[in-house]
């Protein structure tokens, strides 16, 4: 049996799941669309990788980060729970040594971070324009018929990417349509359609941010050559794309894990069998006052585990 | 006697004292706006307008609550407090100068307006002027105003020593009004001190910031505010720019902000911004640059009307990681 650390990462997109080794290997794992459904998303993930591995390895530790963590932390018994800049940045520290900068780019969401000598000292996170996240590409190569995958092909074989103007997705999308329409070439507008995005992200996420190298770039938009093309350009150095640049939030988690098992000794780690447990939520809205709070509880097979949503703290629970 | 209300937003948290106290000792009675609730926002939200910043629609929801239950609407058109700025000429930012031109345009079913114009920076001040402004407009005796105002200023003063004693502003209006016995906070399992700067309308309005200062404690930090220190601190402090800015409750932001860069007790800045804020937009830049001068970890929390828990609560606590990770290392 390997001794091993699970780390999970359960954002509005993607349900990402890792488990490494005592000495930082990558030895599963999962990336999984959350669709709306955390809770099964993450029990069958959970379940998945039981398959693939409860029979070699043991998982001594386990940590959960991503919008969903606390929910997530209650469902595997997770040791610990952090935010997901924290995670990002644990996991690319131990990835690039002396990294200074991480720019992630997510779904529906991007962030920058800042290093200096392996910690924290600056950061943003961007969770209202969607400009300068992955969903603004999703968007446009779905209206230029292009399988998102292929997006960086074309990107490419671009001789001289057009500039589409605009801070916004909207004018963006009106802006490339009328360069469309001048007869430009697909290759040459997904290039500045890549363009565009880098742009963003520096005018809004990493404004007033300076960018050093080692740059890293993760996240599952860092997949796109065009976009690793488009920031060497901008930056005017090179970017680092890690091997497992979609699931670093988990692999972060799972370091984490590793630290906080040496700090409190043994894991809350529930197993791979999470079959036989039923979680669900209910809510209901309280009447208590004008807020009108939509409070959700949270189930444990009938056992009423946790609640939240309520603005007052008149339903505070928390169990464990 | 009348029933006068005060909305619970803007100046609210910060004249509350000396306003409630003059009115009441005036012999009237006032009501206060409950806290800001979701229903309170979206009214303000749909009665102000478009383009107004997040704080200026809330107060419309306040007052619109109040509407119906006061014979009177306190709603002063604050111009200035005090003599202060390069030209003597700081103001309180445009939006509180058209405040109640605003309110009595997008809000029908008003009760008349108490809009006396404050404005202390001339000659010679002029609080008595406007108090007895407002004491006529009530029907009170001129030697009435005069005992009301000197029991307001007392209670503000009073007031105001509270909180530089440390206690955070929201219970220490509880207790000049409540008489409720309070504590200076602990330092009790707290290893962290974050100075919170902002308007007081955005840092003491827990359901405009989701609950920042709750959050903070939750997770052992000791609060500070820019509310906690003396004029005389705070106005020290304007020295260090090439230039005052022209708004008072931006510069109080901006002083408590370089202040706290200079205190080694404090391990980092919260600056809380209002979307839509005109003068935020020069006042978080000038933090941001300073805090990058002074080496002091600096965070921007901006809040609008769907700033939620979740993206409060993860940014802080990258924060605070941060702030721990950093004092490990040393
Ligand atoms: S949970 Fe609290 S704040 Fe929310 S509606 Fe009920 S009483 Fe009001
Ligand atoms: S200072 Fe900013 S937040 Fe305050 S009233 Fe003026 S525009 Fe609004």
């Amino acid at each position: 049996m390997i001794q091993a650390y699970l780390g999970v990462d359960v954002g509005s997109v993607s349900t990402n799941l890792v488990i490494i080794s005592e000495l930082g290997q990558l030895l599963a794992s999962k990336y999984m669309r959350t669709n709306g459904r955390p809770i099964q998303t993450v029990q069958e993930g959970i379940q998945a990788l039981g398959q693939e591995a409860a029979s070699q390895i043991e998982i001594i530790g386990c940590g959960t980060t991503g919008s969903a963590r606390y929910l997530t932390s209650m469902i595997i018994g997770a040791d610990v729970v952090k935010n997901e800049i924290t995670a990002h940045a644990i996991a690319a520290s131990h990835e690039i040594e002396d990294v200074r900068t991480i720019i992630e780019i997510g779904g529906q969401d991007s962030k920058i971070i800042i290093l200096q000598d392996g910690i924290v000292t600056d950061f943003a996170m961007n969770t209202v324009c969607a400009a300068g996240t992955g969903s603004f590409l999703d968007q446009q190569a779905s209206r230029l018929c292009i399988p998102i995958e292929e997006f960086g092909g074309y990107a490419a074989k671009a001789t001289n990417p057009v500039r589409i103007a605009g801070r916004c997705a909207v004018f963006a999308e009106s802006d490339m349509i009328h360069k469309q329409q001048l007869g430009y070439n697909l290759e040459d507008i997904v290039a500045g359609l890549c363009e565009a995005l880098v742009r963003n992200y520096m005018n809004n996420v990493g404004k007033g941010k300076e960018i050093m190298a080692p740059v890293v770039f993760q996240g599952g938009v860092a997949a796109n050559q065009g976009l690793v093309r488009a920031f060497k350009k901008y930056l005017g150095f090179e970017v680092v794309v890690p091997p497992y640049h979609d699931v670093m939030g988990a692999i972060g988690a799972a370091y984490l894990a590793r630290e906080a098992v040496k700090r409190k000794g043994r894991t809350g780690f529930k197993g791979f069998n999470l079959e036989n447990i039923n979680f669900r939520t209910t809510s209901f809205e309280c009447r208590g006052c004008s807020n009108a709070c939509e409070v959700v509880q949270f189930f444990e097979n009938n056992n009423l585990i946790a609640r939240w949503g309520d603005r007052c703290g008149k339903w505070e629970l928390q169990v464990g | 006697m009348y029933t006068v209300g005060i909305p619970r937003s803007l100046a609210y948290f910060f004249f509350l004292p000396l306003w409630k106290t003059f009115i009441t000792e005036l012999g009237h009675e006032v009501i206060e706006s409950p806290p800001t609730s979701r229903a309170i926002l979206d009214r303000g939200v749909k009665e102000a307008v478009n383009d107004a910043c997040i704080p200026i629609k809330l107060y419309h929801g306040h007052a619109a609550h109040l509407a119906e239950n006061c014979d009177f609407l306190f709603c002063p058109r604050l111009v200035s407090v005090r003599k202060h700025g390069d030209f003597g000429s700081e103001t309180f930012c445009p939006k509180f100068l058209g405040l109640p031109d605003m309110v009595r345009l997008a809000l029908k079913d008003l009760p008349p307006l108490i809009d006396t114009r404050i404005d202390l920076k001339q000659p010679g001040g002029g609080s008595q002027e406007a108090a007895g402004e407002i004491g006529l407009r009530l029907g009170n005796s001129p030697a009435q105003v005069k005992r009301a105002l000197r029991l307001g200023m007392a209670a503000q003063g009073y007031f105001h020593r509270l909180c530089q004693q440390g206690i955070l502003a929201d219970d220490a209006l509880q207790a000049v009004f409540n008489g409720e016995k309070i504590y200076p906070p602990q330092s009790h399992g707290q290893d962290i001190t974050i100075a919170v700067v902002g308007y007081p309308y955005a840092i003491y309005d827990p359901y405009i910031n989701a609950g920042l200062l709750k959050i903070l404690q939750q997770q052992g930090v000791r609060i500070v505010t820019q509310d906690m220190l003396s004029d005389r601190e705070l106005n020290r402090q304007d020295s260090k720019l090439p230039k005052t800015l022209f708004w008072y409750f931006s510069n109080r932001a901006v002083y408590g902000g370089l202040h706290f860069m200079s205190d080694r007790q404090v391990d980092g800045i919260i600056h809380v911004t209002a979307f839509a804020c005109g003068p935020d937009s020069m006042v978080d830049r000038l933090l941001e640059i300073e805090a990058k001068r002074h080496a002091t970890p600096y965070l921007p929390i901006a809040v609008d009307e769907h700033t939620g828990e979740a993206g409060v609560r993860t940014r802080v606590e990258a924060f605070l990681d941060m702030l721990r990770y950093k004092r490990r290392r040393r």
